[in-house]
């Protein structure tokens, strides 16, 4: 508590909270077991098999994102992960997804920046449906121009939706133009109008041939099956697609960032301004990782955040106020986004930013706030644990990015072992002023009318 | 990604708009939604599974305890139900009153500052959240955390439910947090489409109500804020339910330790009134200059919890807009490409809730989309639904029920629901016989009757510039500016 110097608390409220801190959980989260293993194409097939609930779940990761795309075709990865749904050999158009749900199961697909993946989870009797569904796409993915246009238009939708329509939209969009020099991080996954409108069939058809390949591909599959089945039925529908030449390594090189970067945006759709800074660190691949995570727990986790505690309810200088990190394997940032109370400063609120991160550099980290970081890891951790599609992302991601799906079992022991001179050290060498992007955008004029 | 339910919904004049010339006026479709190969080799048996039971018990209080053991992970988490204390009870003038007090009892007890509450529980790793509904009936207290440090988080809870201190300076600080989020939110289309729904289906009925107002929040004191909880946090009629790392023995003592001081104020139950009989079908628009898109919303009053035809209605609505496989999804996405999402969806709580479809469009093609989604209505209304279709949308909800079994809390919100709406015992148990047995004729009887042309309502937010004359093609409309005004 000796962070704040208000003196507000009372001796009893002190001690009140010192004996509550040092109580930390002993608790030791369960471990995952798994096999990991290759088949002949490449395809890499990873099985963790429990019998909890009568349900399994299949992750089906691409090494393919955004970063892939070529110029001219920012959003196709996503475009093409619509593409997955339209058909292929053996499975009509939108079967895939009617299936799977007229039998009770739900899945979906997602795409990033560095990785495109599919999903589902269903009802343990449908082992063999899952993987055959999974195997048709990747094996013969039919590529129909009426389709194509038919899923151009839903994505289109989904940009205005999501992005066109909503306040800060162009903001989000902004963040990783401003910040990022390289090409392969500085468009959005969604893509621009015009790209998306050119896509063609022949792009498609070089994407799949390209990317879609069995070695370029990791499958987890968790939850009630046996290792032996999934291992049976993975070489009966998979083994047989050829693998292809590895797809061209991505330049994930970030030029180092010489001075701030800002930018004035004026949203037409918002009525509060808001604060974007935008801190490059280093990428999830880093030793520097954990103590980031930690940093970003310190400033921004919960209501007794420095962030929260001080900013928004101390000081009453925003109204939102939140940090985080996207995971990337390439250029990445610690993103803050702060909505400004009204009447209240934005150069106030940056200026109070500046100095809960100056606290962190220079002054001490609370014990409380470790305890806080490690045990919110580990409940984290935990709370993961209970899902079968959880576990099988997890497997499966951990597997693309450390080449390592045991990090299910270590990541949590790793974070314990941060301390808070690592938390200050990456704070101080990270979080600087040339090294960050600041955009601040304002409702645009006229005011909207009949403000609250 | 998929995506089915975007954040809004709307009401309509529906039969001026069901004219035969839809279907010349709508332009063909250039590819089929969903085209069945049938070679996949799926399973045709439904996999049988049991549903774990919880424990149950009634304290002397009135509280009913329900916990359902799991030892899987360690980890609890817990809802406490306290009828009586959401925004359906809360004055006239005094719109967000029990949301009010709901946010404010985590920020201060007679022990405990709202700073420490907050790092006590964060320390832990543990949630807590009070959460009152403008139009629920009842606060729900809950929470989480690894199963040892459920003993901590009891205490905390207890204390918050029991001795909330309503501290001027936070009162001061929601009211300027809320102030500005009331400014936010207007500026999303979903939430206008909403609020303008809720307004049109239930009138001056407490479900109307989305958010409080500015003026209600200024005026809102330290004591009327203890008042409402000192009347409402009653036992009586409350619920606890407990999920996961714990016997009943060691909850039931737990909780009746901590809560020893809960006690039965001898309360009546509340009693819930029906929202007023829709006067007729409506078109509602609201003005949001530079919208790129329409947000709709087609819907109408449906029926309580308790209705036999509960089943019978989510049957339908699982055809019409349950998800990827509705026939909204397919129709206005998969083959029409107007949308990235469409669905609907059935509110049946213990008044006459709703039944809405929702989406959201580019501006060019509002009047098409519209069209076809009052066309589906109709359809459902006009034709029974083939028996593919039926064996199929019966299939995957009572075949889903197998996921339920990954997730102790979810599993025990079967049972919650169960206690609070005095459904049969073997209530879940029957579930998939009941479904089983809706048919299609009963399909179509439901929809003419609930989703009758003369009931729909329309809610349609976009570009005044490019949308308001399309609209008033369908009908007579109504329209608002994006603060909620009424545009002459």
């Amino acid at each position: 508590m000796a962070r704040r110097p208000s003196g507000r608390l009372t001796a009893t409220a002190i001690l009140i909270a010192l004996s509550m801190a040092v109580s930390p959980s002993a608790i030791t989260p369960p471990r995952i077991a798994f096999t990991d293993t290759k088949l002949s194409n490449g395809l890499r097939l990873i099985v963790a098999e429990d019998h909890v609930a009568p349900v399994f779940s299949i992750a089906v990761i691409y090494n393919v994102g955004s970063r892939d795309e070529r110029q001219g075709r920012t959003g196709f990865a996503h475009l093409f992960e619509h593409m997955m749904f339209k058909g292929s050999e053996n499975v009509g158009p939108g079967e895939h997804f009617y299936t799977i749900f007229s039998n009770g199961g739900t899945m979906n697909g997602t795409t990033n920046k560095e990785r495109t993946l599919y999903f589902e989870t269903m009802p343990s009797n449908q082992l063999e449906a899952g993987l055959f569904l999974e195997a048709d796409r990747m094996r013969s993915l039919a590529i129909v121009q009426d389709n194509l246009d038919n899923q151009r238009k839903a994505v289109q939708e989904e940009r205005r939706q999501g992005l066109d329509n909503q306040p800060y939209g162009r903001t989000n969009e902004a963040v990783d133009q401003l910040a990022f020099d390289n090409p392969a991080y500085k468009h959005s996954v969604i893509g621009s109008m015009e790209d998306l409108s050119a896509a063609s069939t022949q792009d498609v058809a070089s994407f799949f041939q390209t990317y879609y390949a069995p070695n370029n591909a990791i499958i987890a599959v968790a939850g009630d099956v046996t290792t032996a089945g999934v291992r049976a039925l993975a070489r009966k529908y998979f083994e047989s697609i050829p693998a292809q030449p590895a797809p061209p390594a991505v330049d994930i090189t970030e030029t180092p960032q010489a001075s701030e970067r800002r930018l004035s945006l004026e949203d037409p759709l918002a009525r509060l301004p808001r604060l974007d800074v935008s801190y490059r660190i280093p990428s999830d691949l880093s030793p520097d990782g954990d103590a980031v995570e930690v940093l970003s727990l310190v400033l921004s986790s919960g209501r007794s955040s420095r962030f929260y505690e001080n900013i928004v309810r101390q000081k009453q200088l925003a109204v939102n106020l939140n940090a985080f990190a996207p995971e990337s394997r390439g250029p990445r940032l610690l993103r803050i986004i702060a909505t400004p109370t009204p009447g209240k400063s934005l150069d106030d609120l940056e200026a109070a930013i500046e100095a809960e991160i100056g606290r962190v550099q220079g002054g001490p980290i609370a014990d409380w706030e470790m305890d806080k970081a490690r045990n919110t890891a580990r409940r984290q951790l935990v709370a993961g644990l209970g899902q079968s599609l959880s576990r099988a992302i997890q497997l499966a991601q951990f597997a693309l990015v450390f080449n390592d799906p045991g990090r299910i079992n270590t990541a949590y022991e790793r974070l314990t072992k941060v301390t808070a001179a690592d938390v200050q050290r990456v704070a101080k060498q990270y979080l600087t002023r040339e090294n960050r992007s600041v955009i601040v955008t304002r409702p645009a004029p006229p005011a909207p009318k009949g403000g609250l | 990604m998929i995506r089915t339910s975007p954040a809004v919904a709307g009401g309509l004049t529906a039969t001026l708009l069901l004219a035969a010339t839809l279907l010349a006026q709508d332009p063909p479709s250039p590819t089929q939604g969903v085209v069945k190969k049938g070679k996949v080799p799926v399973s045709r048996e439904i996999l049988k599974v049991k549903l774990p039971k919880p424990v149950e018990a009634d304290l002397p209080n009135g509280v009913h305890l329900l916990v359902l053991e799991d030892h899987r992970l360690p980890q609890i988490s817990f809802q406490i139900f306290v009828p009586g204390a959401g925004g359906y009870g809360d004055p006239a003038d005094q719109p967000g009153l029990a949301s009010f007090v709901a946010a404010m009892m985590r920020e201060g007890t007679a022990t405990r500052t709202s700073e420490q509450i907050s790092q006590q529980l964060e320390v832990m790793a543990a949630t807590l959240n009070v959460t009152a509904g403008m139009a629920s009936l009842e606060s729900t207290i809950s929470g989480s955390c690894l199963s040892d440090q459920f003993d901590g988080l009891i205490d905390i809870t207890a204390d918050v439910l029991l001795h909330p201190s309503f501290p001027d300076q936070e009162i001061a600080r929601y009211t300027q947090r809320t102030r500005a989020g009331l400014s936010q939110q207007r500026a999303n289309p979903g939430f206008l489409a909403a609020e303008m729904f809720a307004r049109g289906v239930y009138g001056t009925h407490p479900a109307a109500r989305l958010s409080p107002t500015v003026a209600a929040l200024d005026k809102t004191t330290h004591d009327a804020l203890t008042a409402f909880h000192r009347a409402h946090y009653v036992p009586d009629h409350a619920g606890i339910a407990i999920a996961g790392d714990i016997s009943m023995a060691a909850a039931r003592k737990l909780i009746e330790t901590k809560l020893a001081a809960w006690n039965k104020a001898g309360v009546p139950p509340m009693t819930v009134s029906e929202p007023a009989a829709l006067g007729g079908p409506k078109i509602f628009f609201i003005g949001r200059p530079n919208s790129v898109q329409t947000n709709l919303i087609v819907g109408t009053q449906a029926i309580t919890r308790t209705n036999p035809e509960y089943d019978v209605l989510q049957v339908m609505n699982k055809v019409i807009g349950g998800g990827p496989t509705g026939r909204l999804f397919i129709h206005l996405r998969e083959e029409k490409g107007y949308t990235y999402g469409a669905s609907s969806s059935l509110s049946a709580p213990m008044y006459r809730g709703d039944w809405s479809a929702a989406t959201s469009v580019r501006s060019e093609v509002t009047e098409p989309a519209l069209r076809d989604l009052l066309a589906e209505v109709a359809l459902l209304r006009d034709q029974p639904v083939s028996d593919t279709e039926l064996a199929d949308a019966k299939r995957s909800m009572i075949a889903s029920f197998a996921l339920s079994l990954e997730s102790p809390a979810q599993l025990l919100n079967y049972y919650v629901t169960r206690w609070r709406y005095g459904l049969a015992a073997d209530y879940w148990d029957r579930y998939p016989e009941r479904v089983s047995a809706v048919t299609a004729a009963q399909i179509q009887a439901a929809a003419r009757t609930y989703l009758a042309a003369d009931r729909m309502q329309v809610v349609a937010v976009g570009d005044p510039a490019r949308v308001a004359d399309t609209l008033k093609k369908l009908g007579a409309v109504e329209t608002y500016d994006a603060d909620g005004k009424l545009v002459p």
